[in-house]
């Protein structure tokens, strides 16, 4: 019995230790509280690019795929053509191969001259990457708009453009926010492998606290402990979003 | 002397799989200022491929059409501002669901003839008020009835002040009850001197508005009668056939 009591005591005086040691001494809770900051600016940055880009390719492809039948042959038939080739090189290129190598690429070939700026790096890199993913939600949102909408349009004079802009997009939009929230949650974990390139993101300041205790436990369990309480609260809020969405179609 | 038709339709073709289909077979018809043309005829004869063309929502493989003068299948004409001025009517509605009723009604007039916010929502409001759905400017389509929607479509046309209006089957899909209030409408724009083709079924409509009824079969027009002589049998059996059937 007093055995028992003192083992436990130990146990419990060891876990404060510990806890000291990891996130106390030298205040090392900043390697995750700056962590964080950098986890989020990476995944917002990169989600806004990534919207951005996947606007721009679901646009260019949409658009081939329900004009270029019965388009007249000339300049603005050759450009879409090639728009489409070289939006379905990016689809096929960042959809086929790893994240992390994506990354390094980046990191060490392409953006080489601005290699000071990691974070500058890792929002274009994500944003690069999601923006494959995110063109294709968006191109689903604007292909399951009924086409009798983009029809409307156009019987009042609206051109193809203006008829994107004003009808098909904001519905589209509409209807894949949710997907796109997704995107958001699913970026946040992506995020994860930034250390490759040297960014102390969430996931390297748990790691270089590993490094500097010889202690993995507490702070790796920290680390998942945090991107679950993230990822779990988006996740609550895309619901209530999805609720609000569908109620409001009534 | 007449004055030149409003729309003038030549030897249009429309066809489909290389020529093995022919939507439209060599359709020629002329619509005047003023004129309710009203065009019957059983499914699949080609009546929407032929209002669909008038704005260019279908392209024909040959013929020519004249709207006001200007050719509408010339590819140096700027269709957008020919569209502008032909209001089309879907059986559908197409309503814009993220908009709006009044919204619905300005975008167009806002957007293409920049149309003054203010302008634009009196005007939207005027024309609400002739199909007696004031109070629903600010609801979302998505709570309006079949028919209500089907007059705010019309009144969205009509926002921006066209020269002509198409209907295609604008009763078609509507709960039966509905069908009155629509056609009331469309009775009242005619009374008002509007320009109208319309594809419909309702016969009892085209007896009492129309100027001419035009009878489409397999892609061609083949018959075109006054609306009065609309229950005298004719020469025509397929029209004839057609008639007994939608009676
Ligand atoms: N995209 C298309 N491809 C092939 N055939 C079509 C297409 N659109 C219409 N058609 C054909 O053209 C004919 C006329 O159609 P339509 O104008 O819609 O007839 P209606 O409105 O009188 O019912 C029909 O035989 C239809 O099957
Ligand atoms: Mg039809």
């Amino acid at each position: 019995m007093f055995l028992l009591e003192l083992s436990v005591k130990d146990w419990w005086q060891d876990l404060k230790d510990t806890f000291i040691l990891n996130f106390i001494t030298d205040d090392r809770y900043m390697y995750l509280v700056r962590g964080l900051g950098v986890t989020f600016a990476v995944t917002i940055g990169a989600t806004l690019l990534g919207v951005l880009l996947g606007v721009i390719i679901a646009l260019v492809r949409s658009t081939h795929d329900k004009n270029v039948h019965d388009m007249r042959p000339g300049v603005g038939r050759i450009i879409l053509i090639i728009l489409n080739k070289i939006a379905n090189i990016y689809l096929t290129v960042i959809r086929g191969t790893p994240m992390v190598v994506q990354l390094m690429i980046a990191y060490f070939v392409i953006f080489v001259s601005v290699s000071q700026h990691k974070i500058f790096v890792a929002i274009l890199a994500f944003g690069i990457n999601s923006g494959a993913y995110v063109a294709e939600i968006i191109r689903s949102g604007i292909m399951s708009i009924d086409p009798g909408q983009f029809e409307a349009g156009r019987s009042l004079g609206f051109n193809y453009a203006q008829t994107m802009m004003y009808i098909i997009i904001p519905q589209a939009f509409k209807n894949v926010l949710p997907a796109l929230a997704n995107e958001f949650i699913v970026l946040i974990k992506e995020t994860s492998v930034s250390g490759y390139i040297g960014l102390q993101d969430l996931t390297k300041g748990g790691d270089v606290i590993r490094s500097r205790t010889f202690t993995a436990f507490m702070p790796l369990i920290a680390v998942a402990i945090i991107y679950l309480v993230i990822v779990l609260f988006f996740t609550r809020l895309v619901g209530i979003l999805e609720r609000r969405l569908r109620n409001s179609e009534r | 002397m007449s004055a030149d038709p409003l729309i003038s339709v030549k030897n249009l073709k429309k066809h489909y799989n290389d020529g093995s289909i022919k939507a439209l077979d060599d359709v020629s018809i002329d619509i005047n200022k003023g004129e309710v043309v009203v065009i019957i005829g059983p499914s699949g004869s080609g009546k929407s491929t032929l209002l669909r063309s008038l704005n260019l929502l279908e392209i024909p493989t040959s013929g020519t059409i004249l709207f006001d003068g200007t050719s509408v299948t010339d590819q140096k004409t700027d269709i957008n501002k020919l569209r502008q001025r032909m209001g089309m009517v879907f059986q559908h509605f197409n309503l814009f669901p993220h908009l709006t009723i009044l919204d619905n009604m300005t975008l167009g007039p806002r957007k293409l003839l920049k149309m003054p916010k203010a302008e634009a929502e009196n005007n939207a409001r005027e024309l609400l008020k002739k199909v007696a759905l004031e109070a629903r400017a600010g609801d979302y389509p998505s709570q309006l009835s079949g028919g209500q929607k089907q007059r705010i479509a019309i009144v969205r046309a009509l926002a921006m002040k066209p020269d002509v209006l198409l209907f295609d089957e604008p009763t078609s899909a509507l709960d039966p009850e509905m069908v009155g209030e629509v056609l009331d409408v469309m009775k009242a724009l005619a009374k008002d001197g509007m320009t109208m083709v319309v594809v419909t079924h309702e016969i009892g409509f085209a007896k009492e508005v129309g100027d001419r009824v035009v009878f489409m079969d397999n892609g061609k027009i083949v018959a075109e009668i006054l609306p009065e002589e609309i229950l005298k049998p004719t020469n025509n059996e397929r029209l004839n056939t057609f008639l007994a059937k939608v009676l």
